[in-house]
């Protein structure tokens, strides 16, 4: 009989603790409803790509020398560097250059590689067409200056979680010289070349 | 307890004052308060769709909704035009008739359900002496219309969604019945206006949940576990079972599905409301306000002021359950089919019947708290 009444009273102990977690779940997803939405209204609000972004490539067609590590540092050797040898200089004479972006995977080897720095990343990711065929870049294309969503006069510029101040987790309504949190890429390179030079000084 | 305003007595009177036979007047008042239950509920589905949708979103912390509508309120409207328009396909190897019925049989009492759910004295379809045992009644002929469209279907998923759809549906009638009966042995009486009436007068102090906290919670898991909904969504469990019984449904047999489950959450809320929360009452007694106004409580404004209110209330209580239902389904995370079953069977059906004994033993003991 003690037993029975110890395992119905144990029972019932069980059940107050299943409904008092219960009840600090419904507390939590209550407190939730009066958050701000977290998600990117997108095509009225877009994030500001981070800095190391890996959009669109940009190519210089006057700073490029045709010599093709591009497309040697290519998984897929993708680039196609139309060029001809000019007797006159001694040099090559480039005539197209282009990068098919359905295939391109982003990856950034041919802009790191590239000698004269001709090739850059830019932040453009909407590159949504409806034939293929049409991401095809050619030199001009690929010569263009990317559009940037700070300058987009119809779009609210939202700053990436990283990129927001100390203990801000809101982009909205943000003043706009609101610092980071942590140094400055530039900050940094001072830094560095502070104690270099106190370095040699010794 | 006066009457309040009899619409169906005015209008019929009237008729009858134009001429009409008596027979004739009230054929014609007949076709009225069902069309118009009809569209509410059917509105009260919109309604529970947009705040399913909104209440979501914001426990996400997402918008939910914004652009169809002022602040999305036609979502529901367009999800229902474009399943309306889809095509409507039966499966190659299905029983077309079986396959036809399920979703008529699943929807049809749920709606009949409305008749007896009361939004004043005499705003009610129809007011049934067997009330509360009609919805019971009429909520057991569902889990048929699930297993037919399950096996009809010719497909394993759906099969076995429809066998657990009818499982839990039996297994949590049982709770939910016990606990309609110990609200019925306090009232004296099975039908829905006699329960409210038996909690009036008192305002919030006299409302059933103080006499029957457990029945409140058993009731109201038991509804959530008719209804199908998060904890116990077993039956549609997209993790494991595609869809459940709806998998191979699509176009208007789906919408009827989609419509009935509801139809269903709203009317459970409505019924918690009435049989817990007070059904129409105010939290403060009708006479106080009339006394503290000074006028009768027969006044004629101050009786349609509180037949209005009295629906307002209604819905807001059963509103107020159905942000809870909402809320839970992004608390709580699916049980299992055994879970599910341990608790109907080992907890619900246990605590109800002692909930019922209690009560039983309460009302010998005090016949003036818990109705004579």
């Amino acid at each position: 009989m003690l037993k029975f009444l110890k395992q119905v009273g144990d029972y019932a102990k069980e059940t107050v603790q299943a409904a008092k977690y219960i009840g600090q779940g419904l507390a939590v997803t209550f407190d939730h409803m009066q958050r701000r939405p977290v998600t990117v209204q997108y095509p009225y609000e877009k994030l500001i790509p981070s800095e190391r972004f890996r959009g669109r490539i940009h190519f210089e067609f006057d700073k490029c020398i045709s010599c093709e590590v591009c497309v040697r540092v290519c998984p897929i050797y993708l680039p196609v560097v139309d060029w001809e040898f000019n007797p006159a200089t001694k040099k090559k004479q480039l005539s197209h250059y282009s990068i098919d972006f359905g295939v391109c995977i982003f990856c950034g080897n041919c802009v790191e590689y590239c000698p004269t720095n001709c090739l850059s990343m830019t932040e453009e990711y909407e590159l949504a067409v409806y034939d293929r065929h049409e991401l095809n870049y050619d030199s001009v294309a690929l010569g263009r200056l990317p559009y940037k969503v700070t300058d987009d006069p119809m779009v609210t510029a939202l700053r990436e979680f990283l990129y927001l101040p100390k203990g801000v987790m809101e982009p909205h309504n943000l003043p706009a010289d609101a610092r980071r949190a942590g140094q400055r890429p530039e900050e940094i390179l001072a830094q560095d070349v502070a104690q270099d030079l106190a370095q040699e000084e010794k | 307890m006066d009457q309040g305003i009899d619409l169906q007595q005015t209008f019929i009177q009237s008729l009858m004052d134009l001429g009409l036979p008596a027979g004739a007047a009230k054929t014609v008042w007949m076709p009225l308060p069902m069309l118009l239950m009809i569209i509410g509920a059917t509105v009260g589905v919109l309604v529970s769709v947009w705040l399913e949708r909104k209440i979501s979103a914001a426990v996400q912390q997402r918008v939910g909704p914004e652009f169809i509508g002022p602040l999305g309120v036609l979502a529901p409207v367009a999800d229902g035009l474009k399943l309306i328009f889809k095509e409507d396909t039966v499966p190659a190897k299905a029983d077309p008739l079986l396959f036809t019925l399920g979703p008529v049989i699943v929807v049809i009492p749920v709606f009949l359900s409305y008749l007896i759910v009361p939004f004043g004295q005499n705003l009610i379809v129809t007011n049934v002496g067997m009330g509360v045992f009609v919805w019971i009644a009429l909520s057991s002929v569902v889990p048929i219309g699930l297993l037919m469209s399950g096996y009809a279907s010719n497909n394993k998923y759906a099969l076995l969604g429809g066998l657990r759809a009818a499982a839990q549906s039996i297994s949590y009638e049982i709770p939910l019945a016990l606990a309609v009966m110990a609200i019925v042995l306090m009232s004296n009486s099975l039908s829905t206006i006699d329960i409210v009436n038996q909690q009036s007068g008192y305002g919030i102090l006299g409302w059933n949940i103080w006499r029957q906290p457990i029945g409140f919670v058993v009731f109201w898991i038991a509804a959530l576990a008719e209804c199908e909904r998060i904890p116990f969504d077993l039956p549609e469990a997209e993790e494991e079972l595609v869809a459940g019984y709806q998998t191979e449904y699509s176009g208007m047999k789906f919408a009827l599905f989609y419509l009935g489950s509801y139809v269903n959450l709203v009317l459970s809320a409505l019924m918690v409301a009435v049989l817990y929360l007070g059904g129409w009452e105010l939290p403060i007694p009708t006479a106080l306000i009339a006394n503290w106004l000074g006028v009768s409580e027969t006044n004629a404004w101050l009786e349609i002021v509180g037949a209005s209110l009295g629906i307002t209330m209604t819905l807001l209580k059963a509103y107020f359950l159905v942000f809870t239902a909402i809320l839970l389904r992004w608390t709580v995370p699916r049980v299992r089919i055994d879970q599910l079953l341990n608790l109907g069977w080992k907890f619900l059906l246990p605590i109800s019947l002692v909930n019922l004994l209690i009560t039983a033993a309460l009302k010998t003991a005090f016949p003036g708290a818990f109705g004579g």
